[in-house]
């Protein structure tokens, strides 16, 4: 048995080279250098975000290792960009981090492929989760199971620039507003400003923060429970993308290529390079740091204003920490998660780098240091899980998203990429996204 | 076999002389005994200075290779075992993928149009370069300074800032009153900044070009000039031809270089090779599939393909030059 063990880790090590081998030097640099030993009495932590954050974690953990000396640790940060290339690459050759920062988006498949650790045994003994709600656990919930401690309520909240709409003389929308009103208000934006600025990024192909929402709005969940199938219709998708469309032609949101070139690149934001108003990319703030001088508001996803439209938004975990099972520090990694969600000297020096905080109390103990669009931001977000938790028609929140859904989100940018440079016909880019998805779902 | 019996041939010799030993004999003797020796003895040393080689090609060539053969037939996926699942990623590839064969497209496109291009710019440089000008190492580093940044992530960072929306390039066409688009990403032009930054960095053509224009026979073209031939008739009958062999040399180089290139259209395309999949080179296809899809087996397969193609590309090239290159003997 050991030796079959032994022979698949070669195997596992190996692949990595293998496809490199084939190719030759070109991807020697990303196969090399991450071999990255966790057994060597520290305990290996790693997490993605803005400079900012990293000096948080850096700040709070600084604390942690005072109270806690005989847990050593040992710290490793980059950019979302490549993160969980990473992560994939190091779980392979054996040298996982014991304790990562996890996406929402993907905790199902790695929970799934057993790479990460339950946690239920500790929660309630090492692991303090007094004061979480149980829709804000059910982002690290996987088959029942606890994966991941949440870091915070993540809401869909657009990120405005105030002072540019001020300066064109328009008044920031009201919270409870529709898709309609994004419409006009984006288009009065292009022309008030002659044709300068368009009003919103273009929110066609853009998944989390916008199309579920509209699809949930019409009691459409966007994969169906057991994350075997889509939970939309085509009907749904295509009044989405008609709705785009027409946005396009008003010149509400700017053109493809300003759509195109911020994929993967918050720099390249419509609202950070001034091109436009209103962003769907709350990392615009937030986790990814404030990039953009003028004064920025909040505001919840649009609302459908059509009959028997439900309420769309909902609540999740902003990011998780989670273990992996393969670690031999499951027990000190939950300690640490115990320090973020608990200790109210990570709490303040997490501040709203992660997500607004978890519970009241971590809420509370923030509030006074907080600047003045931080203080907007989280009015926003507490205003938004009030009104989904008041909601009596909304959808549960969704399950996390089936191995796969990543491709499917790109899949969704990409098809409306080609509609708005017009390679395709709605029609036609429908019946190939549906295929294409039920593909990789299948798959 | 032969080597030993010579060895022992050179072993029995101080045995044969009947003169008496003098002192300069013996120490002949002494010589050949212990260059014998050494023969004899230590055959197996180069291998021992070879070993790191041997590892080397067995550990990170082989191996590697047969292993990924094994995986293209799996669905392996990085973080659980592989599953046997026969030729269907094959099948699958060939079928059912449309991104295969976007990037298939871009990436032929990309080999079809940057290969001739930095070649001809290459041997027109080295061409000018190959005159005795004064300062003439200067302007040779600089040509080629491109290529030694080569495959540099910064340069690649450089390009889009250049030949974005607000880049330098629109500047510049701006001074003349053209107004530019968004060429990185924009679908139609996206695939042909990378093809111009792969033709920027001709240097390394260029510099073995150089080489090969200085070996040229200088008498072929005294007695060239004597009969009267002008500049073009000199580089179309004797340098070109002459020069053919090097031509293929960088040919098969390049073609291959080609079609494994993968750091600029990452950098630039920002990991997606997006817009629309126009800069999807065939590398970075296979490094999403294997790194980010978690579909390893898949990549396997991928990169299988991708070595027989360059196989085929490579022995199409080498039967052709029977036709086109001229060999000196």
């Amino acid at each position: 048995m050991g030796h079959q063990i032994s022979r698949r880790t070669l195997f596992r090590t190996a692949s990595g080279l293998a496809v490199t081998g084939a190719l030759g030097p070109a991807l020697t640099a990303c196969a090399g250098g991450t071999g990255a030993g966790s057994d060597h009495g520290s305990l290996t932590m790693t997490w993605w975000g803005s400079d900012e954050r990293h000096a948080a974690y850096q700040k709070a953990l600084a604390t942690f290792g005072k109270n806690n000396p005989k847990i050593k640790v040992e710290t490793r940060y980059s950019g979302y960009d490549g993160y969980f290339d990473k992560f994939n690459t190091q779980v392979a050759g054996g040298s996982a981090p014991d304790l990562l920062q996890m996406d929402t988006a993907l905790v199902a498949q790695y929970a799934r492929k057993g790479i990460l650790a339950p946690l239920d045994s500790y929660v309630g003994k090492s692991l303090d989760l007094t004061g979480f709600s149980k829709t804000l656990l059910a982002a690290g919930t996987v088959d029942g199971k606890l994966y991941g401690v949440p870091s915070g309520i993540g809401v869909n909240q657009l990120t405005v620039n105030r002072s540019g709409l001020e300066r064109l003389g328009l008044k920031l929308p009201g919270r409870e507003w529709t898709w309609n009103d994004l419409k006009k208000i984006a288009t009065d934006v292009y022309r008030k400003s002659g044709g300068r600025i368009y009003g919103v990024d273009d929110g066609g192909g853009s998944t989390l923060q916008c199309f579920e929402i509209f699809a949930r709005e019409k009691g459409q969940p966007f994969f169906s429970d057991d994350g075997r199938k889509l939970g939309f219709t085509a009907d749904t998708l295509q009044e989405w993308w008609e709705f785009w469309t027409g946005m396009r032609t008003d010149h509400a949101c700017p053109p493809p290529a300003i759509t195109s070139a911020a994929h993967n690149d918050l720099t390249k934001n419509a609202v950070v390079i001034g091109k436009a108003l209103f962003t769907f990319d709350s990392g615009v703030y937030g986790a990814g740091g404030s990039i953009t001088d003028a004064q920025l508001d909040f505001l919840p996803t649009p609302q459908g204003d059509f009959a028997g439209a439900r309420e769309g938004n909902f609540v999740n975990g902003g990011v998780l920490l989670s273990a992996t099972r393969a670690s031999k520090k499951v027990a000190d990694s939950v300690k640490i998660m115990d320090f973020f969600a608990q200790d109210p000297t990570a709490i303040k020096d997490m501040r709203l780098l992660r997500g607004i905080p978890p519970t009241e109390k971590a809420r509370s103990l923030i509030s006074a240091g907080l600047n003045d669009t931080d203080k907007r931001n989280m009015a926003m977000a507490d205003y938004l899980s009030r009104r989904v938790t008041k909601a009596s028609d909304a959808l549960p929140a969704p399950v996390p998203p089936p191995q796969g859904a990543n491709r499917i989100w790109d899949l969704l940018f990409q098809s409306n990429l080609a509609v708005a440079f017009g390679k395709k016909t709605i029609k036609a880019q429908l019946s190939e996204f549906f295929d294409q998805a039920q593909n990789i779902l299948a798959g | 076999m032969t080597t030993a019996r010579s060895d022992a041939a050179v072993g029995e010799e101080p045995a044969a002389p009947a003169k008496p030993a003098g002192p300069a004999d013996r120490r002949e003797r002494e010589r050949l005994r212990r260059r014998a020796a050494r023969r004899r003895g230590g055959g197996w040393w180069p291998y021992v200075f070879l070993a790191p080689w041997f590892a080397g090609l067995f550990g990170l060539t082989i191996y590697p290779m047969l292993d990924s053969l094994y995986l293209s037939f799996t669905d392996f996926d990085l973080l659980t075992p592989a599953r046997w699942i026969g030729a269907r990623n094959y099948t699958h590839m060939f079928s059912d993928d449309p991104v295969f064969w976007d990037s298939v497209h871009a990436t032929l496109l990309y080999v079809a149009v940057s290969v001739p291009l930095k070649l001809a710019l290459a041997l027109g440089v080295a061409l000018l370069l190959n005159r005795p000008l004064k300062g003439i190492g200067v302007y040779r580093a600089a040509f080629y300074l491109p290529s030694l940044l080569g495959g540099a992530v910064a340069v690649a960072i450089v390009w889009r800032q250049v030949f974005g929306g607000d880049g330098l390039f629109n500047d510049f066409l701006g001074w003349f009153g053209i107004k530019g688009q968004d060429w990185i990403s924009s679908p139609d032009t996206s695939i042909y900044t990378l093809i111009l930054l792969a033709v920027w960095q001709f240097g390394t053509p260029m510099v073995i070009f150089l080489a090969g224009l200085k070996q040229l026979p200088k008498d072929v073209y005294e007695a060239a000039a004597i009969d009267g031939a002008g500049t073009l008739t000199r580089f179309f009958r004797i340098t070109l031809p002459l020069l053919t062999p090097i031509v293929f040399f960088n040919l098969v180089l390049q073609i291959i270089d080609g079609f494994k290139t993968f750091t600029p259209a990452y950098v630039v395309s920002n990991g997606t090779g997006g817009p629309l999949d126009s800069t999807m080179l065939y590398s970075l296809y296979l490094y999403k599939k294997g790194f980010t899809d978690l579909q390893m087996g898949y990549a396997s397969a991928l990169a299988w393909v991708l070595f027989l193609v360059i196989a085929g590309f490579t022995a199409v090239n080498f039967v052709a030059s029977r036709y086109w290159v001229h060999y000196d003997d």
